[in-house]
């Protein structure tokens, strides 16, 4: 059966047939899925298009490299074509394929660590480094920041943290997962979820804290309490 | 604040604290001025972080970019399938190439062993162990045997021998 009319056959009565994109542009993604589950490449490819950069940029946050996450994206798309099936709808399809492409980057992420030796910071930073001990930050780092600035600052944050601080931050506050999920993601115990957070946190609001005291020309201590 | 009360802390305000231990640090909470102030600077990262992940839209043509997928997925789709056909394959018909040529290079052997049985070949070579600097060559259909020594013939050991025809 072609694409056009395996669609056509999940629609109800009610909605009259279309053709070709115009008809997969016009789908809802669980009536696409469908039709992609059956085979239809057609159905899928709207689904690419409407994920796409969402999951390009999800690939992008976590290797800060625009080759590897063009790379990683496409190779998650093969791969939730390949998995399809077992797509089941507890989780919207968007959320689905970002599991996929998070999963994917983990992988990569850990093949180059394994590739590099470890760092002395990085021995640090696990341990917690001098973050854990530095003073609280009272300072809104938001205030008097357009959303574009605050956007380029957040990235320029999370690009100085490493990749375990970075994910575990990511995981948590743009994907919404729980302490248990990201230790299953991560491959870790709950405890290292938890104390990665807790440092990347204080990183994120440190390095954010200091920005807004270079732009404003000062290093107040007033705004922090020791 | 020492690292158990922070990381508990933190659990707590992310709502992952189990309930028997949340009154506890709800109370510790309003009691320390130092977890208020780690509480607000955890939200003030929170409330930066919401809505501030950079958009960042994919650098390629929605047609260039399915291309690749697409290629990835048909090839996959082919290699699968020729595994798939080799799995289809019974195990018999897998040995069925390596026993037929073992089975043709036995009945070959066979055939040749037959036609010249051992001692009735057309020519043999021998060399003997008493002199091994010494060989013999047999044609049994031409009748004739070659004997030569592989030492020069001045030798003391080639004193009497040379290369003689016996027919």
């Amino acid at each position: 059966m072609a694409g056009a009319e395996r669609l056509n056959s999940l629609l109800p009565p009610s909605v009259e047939p279309m053709t070709g994109n115009a008809q997969h542009s016009a789908a809802a993604d669980e009536t696409l899925v469908k039709a992609a589950q059956k085979g239809d490449m057609g159905a899928f490819e709207e689904l690419v298009a409407r994920h796409r950069d969402k999951i390009y940029a999800r690939a992008y946050s976590m290797m800060r490299n625009e080759d590897d996450a063009l790379d990683l994206s496409q190779e998650a798309w093969v791969k939730g074509w390949q998995r399809l099936q077992q797509f089941q709808g507890d989780a919207s399809f968007g959320t689905w394929m970002t599991r996929i492409v998070i999963n994917l980057c983990l992988d990569a992420l850990r093949r180059r660590k394994r590739q590099q030796a470890e760092s002395v910071e990085v021995l640090n930073e696990e341990a917690g480094g001098v973050e854990r001990h530095m003073p609280v930050m009272t300072v809104n780092p938001t205030e008097g920041l357009e959303r574009a600035e605050l956007r380029e600052r957040i990235d320029r944050a999370m690009a100085q943290l490493t990749y375990e601080h970075r994910t575990v931050l990511i995981l948590h506050e743009f994907e919404e997962m729980e302490y248990k999920q990201i230790a299953k993601v991560m491959d870790c115990s709950i405890g290292t979820v938890m104390s990665r957070l807790f440092y990347a946190r204080r990183r994120l609001a440190a390095l954010m804290a200091n920005w807004k005291d270079e732009d404003e020309g000062t290093n107040t201590p007033d705004k922090q309490k020791p | 604040m020492n690292n158990d009360q922070e990381l508990k802390l933190q659990a707590f305000l992310d709502g992952e604290l189990p309930a028997r231990e949340r009154p506890a640090v709800a109370d510790w909470l309003a009691a320390d001025a130092e977890a208020r102030a780690l509480q607000q600077e955890w939200a003030l990262t929170r409330s930066a972080l919401a809505g501030g992940e950079p958009p960042r839209p994919l650098p390629e043509s929605r047609e260039f970019y399915w291309s690749k997928i697409q290629r990835e997925i048909l090839r996959g789709e082919k290699a699968g399938a020729r595994a798939a056909a080799r799995r289809a394959v019974p195990w018999w018909r897998r040995l069925l190439v390596p026993t037929a040529g073992l089975a043709v290079l036995t009945l070959g052997l066979s055939v040749a062993l037959n036609y010249w049985p051992p001692g009735r070949q057309p020519h043999v070579v021998e060399t003997a162990l008493a002199d091994s600097g010494a060989f013999t060559y047999r044609d049994l259909k031409e009748g004739i045997t070659l004997v030569w020594l592989s030492y020069p013939a001045d030798s003391g050991l080639a004193d009497d021998a040379g290369a003689d025809i016996i027919e």
